[in-house]
């Protein structure tokens, strides 16, 4: 009795990973036709991705550093600049957006979509948008980097507002304090440590993104590449692609050691 | 004046609870009361519907002449900081000093400065000596989570003390403390109240405790006063009715209370430690 229902079970968990097996063959093979995706398309492509990998991209064009210092701290300032302002703002704002310090539950649905916009939007399209009633430049990169760290920030502030203790609250509460009063001295100090994680997380993206917004005209080592690539000067390309890299393992290796200072 | 009067005090939550069904009673100045009760009898919502962190469905909630239910915003936080609390969890914050915890207990007499932290030297120097008053001078500077429960729960008192308050409500005081901490928070409680003048109504589980400090014992089950006398008067015939009520065994206890209403509902019975 008990060793029938057992290899039914297995045998309907066994029907069960076949028909996904089968799904996921159909699916994939479905959407390589609609690519005109072959594995052959891959091998042709090779040679000549090869050849500009390191015949036109190698070596980089150490020369050329001094002129991509200034680009590159430009990347560093937009990205430091939209994570802290938007961290002044996100903090604001996610206060009024988490369903345990909102004043009132509309409030607290309205600034929700308010942030998903922001988020959801990807940060070219932001900066597309920007240039055409901006023109090009660093304030431009700035803005779009702000707009996405400001969605991004207000969710994950809101949901780190969401588990904090609300015993804490409840005690000054009690002994008459006023709603900022509760904010800054209760619900304040629990939320520093998360403040600090998410926001140096948003620094991280923020430098990654900025080289994305500078190819369409946000400013920065973005905005070098993509001329670099017009001009057909590869060497200058890889030189800042370098740098690029070299700025993300740094901030990475920054914002690691801080958050265990911190935390 | 009665200092606190609570008349026909309900509250039904919104998922339909009843939590409290009509509660009458009042508090002088200076008495040390007792609420003791089965586990989920409406304890804790007695206590928060008085300073309003519940707000109750109906009923009259009178502090110092003040309607404290139909009170505007403002006037609720100067009623709340002449009523202190403690929280069976201690709910002080964590990363912060032991002193700022204590400081918290004036908030409700700041306006912005407040917001800011910026409390006044007089205020510090009132807070240290509270802290010191409790036994914790030494633990000023220190951050609140490195303290034990017991002194942590005695820096809730310091707190409840700094806003000098009239009416001190403990809830469950000491539920999550060892028998020895217990001694020493509820020693401390019950002698502050008593040197300041404090009144206070203390949620207890512990019979044995009610007895030995409370100036009177009010015992609620299902909502309901069933118990309202002194500790001489709660036999353990009726404590066996606050406790076990369904089992209806102790009609007799009856002349000592003011009269149980109900124990017909079949209710499940919630065994607690009635006596050490």
């Amino acid at each position: 009795m008990k060793g029938e229902q057992l290899q039914r079970v297995r045998r309907t968990k066994r029907n069960q990973l076949l028909l996904f097996l089968i799904i996921l063959a159909v699916l994939t093979i479905w959407s390589a036709v609609g690519t005109d995706f072959t594995p052959g398309a891959l091998w042709g492509g090779i040679g000549d991705g090869a050849r500009f990998l390191f015949v036109d991209l190698m070596p980089p064009n150490v020369s050329e550093f001094p002129g991509l210092i200034q680009p590159a701290l430009d990347t560093i300032y937009m990205s430091f600049v939209a994570m802290v302002i938007g961290s002044v703002i996100a903090g604001l704002l996610s206060i009024f957006a988490a369903a345990t310090t909102s004043p009132h539950p509309a409030l607290q649905i309205g600034l929700r979509a308010f942030s998903a916009m922001f988020r959801n939007i990807p940060v070219i399209i932001w900066t597309i948008l920007l240039v055409a009633s901006f023109g090009l430049g660093k304030l431009v990169g700035t803005l779009s980097l702000l707009i996405v760290s400001i969605g991004m920030l207000v969710r994950c502030y809101a949901e780190s507002l969401e588990e904090i203790d609300m015993g804490q609250i409840e005690a000054l509460r009690s002994t008459g304090a006023s709603y900022w009063q509760i904010i800054t001295q209760a619900v304040l100090p629990q939320f520093m440590p998360s403040l600090v994680g998410w926001s140096l997380y948003n620094l991280e993206i923020n430098v990654r993104a900025s080289t994305i917004v500078g190819m369409v005209g946000g400013g920065g080592l973005g905005f070098t590449i993509q001329s670099g690539m017009k001009l057909f000067q590869y060497k200058e390309v890889s030189m800042a692609v370098l740098l690029v890299l070299c700025i993300v393992l740094v901030t990475e290796f920054m914002t690691n050691r801080i958050r265990e200072r911190i935390i | 004046m009665t200092l606190l009067q609570v008349e026909n005090l309900k509250k039904v939550y919104a998922d339909g609870t009843a939590a409290l069904g009509g509660i009458d009673f009042k508090v002088e100045a200076g008495e040390f009361i007792a609420v003791i009760g089965p586990s989920g009898a409406g304890k804790s919502t007695l206590l928060r519907c008085l300073n309003q962190m519940v707000g109750p469905t109906s009923g009259k909630v009178i502090f110092q002449g003040a309607d404290t239910i139909n009170a505007g915003n403002r006037k609720l936080r100067q009623i709340r900081r002449e009523m202190g609390m403690i929280f069976q969890g201690f709910n002080l914050v964590e990363r912060v000093s032991v002193l700022t915890n204590v400081l918290h207990g004036r908030l409700g007499y700041m306006s912005w400065r407040g917001a800011l932290g910026l409390y006044s030297k007089s205020d510090i120097q009132e807070a240290t000596r509270l802290l010191e008053r409790v036994g914790l001078g030494e633990q000023i500077h220190k951050r609140a989570d490195e303290l034990s429960g017991g002194q942590q729960q005695r820096v809730g008192i310091a707190r409840a003390l700094a806003q000098k308050p009239k009416l001190i409500l403990a809830d469950e005081p000491i539920a999550s403390l060892d028998p020895a901490a217990s001694e020493v928070v509820m020693n401390s409680l019950y002698t502050f109240c008593k040197e300041d003048g404090i009144a206070c109504l203390c949620n207890l589980h512990q019979v044995d405790m009610a007895k030995k400090y409370a100036t009177r014992i009010i015992g609620i089950y299902k909502g309901t006063k069933v118990f309202d006398g002194t500790p001489e008067q709660l036999t353990d015939e009726m404590i066996e009715l606050i406790y076990n009520q369904n089992k209806g065994g102790g009609a007799d206890g009856l002349s000592a209370g003011e009269g149980v209403n109900d124990s017909s509902r079949g209710l499940p019975v919630q065994k607690e430690t009635v006596l050490a």
